[in-house]
């Protein structure tokens, strides 16, 4: 058995609330995705802002009802059987108001324990080990609201595992934490998955995250799934065309007659990078070609292939266009 | 256990900061103090014969301190479902409960019944105080006597505010909308004045609102009538109870379906 199985799951969401004999134009968020995750996989969705990543995860997590298709959990049904899902898994949802500021991290955990039916004789005890885990005993009985976005993140991560979920879905866990946060946030999740055989599915569009994270990617874009497989195999779709890295100051033609795709881009200085394949008789042709449209150019590379590099290719865009 | 870990978690919050208590309380007390004073200075002081021949109640404070203290504790569930829930959607913490194995009518109904305790604990103080100011003559019989009447107002309220319930999952910015109703109570139920002043078919209509008759036998009952003498309004009461949990129950499944397609969401 799967932990999660997805066939051909689609989300339209109505412009409009949809009340009787109103009617309604609808939004295509998800059109019909299917994958499938093994127990004790660490699976990712990588895709760009609006892809319907966290669309997916809130069909899976039971909170949206799927317009069409159908999904498992742990062989529940998500229409059927939402409370025997929501028993089994967790959620840690992104940013950082999933909590209640008002409250300690200890009482936080105190009273999810309690909705989740956490047994008085077992509660102490695994809010203490939890808090212990993620490292904020001694700050367990600061209000939240003191806490630094990096802290909040971990508690809401020991929250997402009061109840012991045997599936736990992550929607971009290191979104806005600092390096050092991101980094804990990383090698806890891998953790969770290798000593304690938790299904992991997270979203994110940090493919550098993915890469390193994840047993097996799907990426996800304009609500279909383009590409599934591990890491490695992704990036064999790109392993023989050689990633160009250009920095730019300045203007940027917005589009050029290569495949490069703005993959960053810092307001504050002003710099932006082009990433894509080009080869080395077609690199001076591009140079020369941003040079007379008076882009200034700080530095040119030759790079490793990416899963970045592995979306451009398949959609035309960097992940952050 | 759902209940009680929604109601320790509200109160909790609420208790922490005593500068919000001592607010709410002041509130509580100068919002009463102006309509008793307003009310004196219309009918010639304390005592109205007229209050009397048609409330069977002719002292204006004791008349407007049980009508206020009801009408405060009546909209609590009504405020704690827009503004409870609108404020868990706020913070985000809506999706995190909804997302538990606990039933979502025990959640919303641990929100309502914690602001409800919140305010009928504020209302007491408020009504302690409003006893003093204005002399109020109590009795331990009377406050006994009371009491079962103010439980079945209590459970009819909360029946009336979960129409309310359903309602705010999907339209989230219903607040003013509510708090429009939440006056238009303050104006049917003969909070301040006697209804027998208004029109025939605004009387009938007040008939509606829990709160109408129940503010009608704890008066009764303040005056030393038994419960016999006030039948006629606990039963409208009793009727009132299930009606609005049914409407209430339904409105709410209505828009849970719906709001399961568009989304609990946040702001």
């Amino acid at each position: 058995m799967y932990a999660i199985e997805v066939n051909n799951l689609k989300k339209y969401y109505p412009k409009k609330i949809p009340f009787p004999f109103r009617k309604v134009e609808w939004i295509e968020a998800v059109k019909g995705i299917s994958f499938k995750v093994k127990k004790g996989e660490l699976f990712g969705f990588l895709g760009p802002n609006g892809a319907g990543k966290t669309t997916t995860i809130k069909m899976l997590t039971t909170l949206l009802e799927p317009t069409d298709g159908s999904a498992r959990i742990l062989g529940y049904d998500i229409r059927e059987n939402t409370r025997e899902i929501r028993r089994r898994i967790n959620l840690v949802a992104e940013g950082e108001r999933t909590l209640y500021w008002r409250l300690s991290g200890y009482e936080n955990l105190k009273y999810f324990a309690r909705i989740y039916y956490v047994s008085k004789e077992e509660e102490r005890e695994r809010i203490e080990s939890l808090l212990k885990l993620v490292g904020l005993w001694e700050k367990r009985n600061d209000l939240v609201m003191n806490y630094s976005r990096g802290m909040k993140q971990r508690l809401a991560i020991a929250k997402a595992l009061v109840n012991d979920p045997e599936v736990l879905f992550l929607d971009e866990p290191t979104l806005g934490l600092d390096v050092q946060s991101s980094i804990f946030v990383r090698e806890f999740v891998r953790k969770l998955v290798d000593e304690q055989g938790k299904t992991v599915l997270l979203t994110t569009h940090y493919m550098a995250e993915a890469e390193q994270l994840c047993d097996r990617i799907a990426i996800i874009d304009h609500g279909k799934i383009i590409a599934l497989d591990t890491p490695d195999n992704l990036k064999k779709l790109v392993m023989n065309e050689d990633a160009v890295e250009i920095r730019l100051k300045g203007n940027v033609p917005e589009e050029t007659p290569w495949r490069l795709a703005i993959v960053e881009r810092d307001m504050e200085s002003n710099v932006t990078v082009l990433r894509g394949p080009v080869d080395e008789e077609e690199l001076p042709k591009v140079v020369e070609w941003l040079v007379r449209r008076k882009a200034k150019i700080i530095s040119v590379e030759q790079k490793e292939p990416t899963l970045e590099d592995v979306f451009i290719r398949l959609t035309g865009r960097g992940l952050r266009d | 256990m759902i209940l009680s870990a929604v109601v320790e978690k509200e109160f909790r919050m609420f208790f922490r900061y005593p500068l919000r208590v001592i607010s709410s309380i002041l509130v509580g007390i100068v919002f009463l103090l102006q309509f008793v004073f307003f009310g004196q200075a219309v009918l010639g002081g304390r005592y109205s014969a007229l209050l009397e021949v048609s409330t069977g109640m002719g002292d204006y404070p004791t008349y407007a301190l049980i009508g206020y203290v009801l009408w405060w504790v009546s909209v609590s569930p009504m405020e704690a479902y827009v503004w409870g829930v609108r404020r868990e959607l706020q913070r985000g913490t809506f999706e995190m409960n909804i997302l538990s194995p606990a039933k979502i009518v025990e959640l919303l109904s641990g929100l309502a019944i914690s602001w409800l305790l919140m305010d009928s604990v504020l209302m007491m103080i408020v009504f302690a105080i409003g006893a003093v100011i204005f002399a109020i003559p109590l009795t331990l019989l009377i406050i006994l006597k009371s009491l079962p009447i103010v439980v079945a107002s209590l459970i009819a309220f909360l029946g009336f505010g979960f129409v309310f319930a359903g309602l705010v999952m999907m339209l989230k910015n219903i607040g003013p909308f509510a708090q429009i109703f939440e006056f238009a109570m303050l104006f049917f139920s003969g909070v301040f004045f006697p209804l027998n002043v208004m029109p025939k078919a605004m009387i009938a209509f007040s008939k509606l609102f829990p709160l109408t008759h129940a503010a009608a036998v704890v008066r009764g009952l303040f005056v030393g009538k038994g419960y016999l003498e006030v039948w006629g309004e606990i039963a409208w009461l009793l009727v009132l109870i299930p009606v609005y949990w049914g409407i209430g129950y339904l409105i709410f499944k209505w828009a849970e379906r719906i709001t399961r397609v568009i989304g609990y969401g946040g702001y």
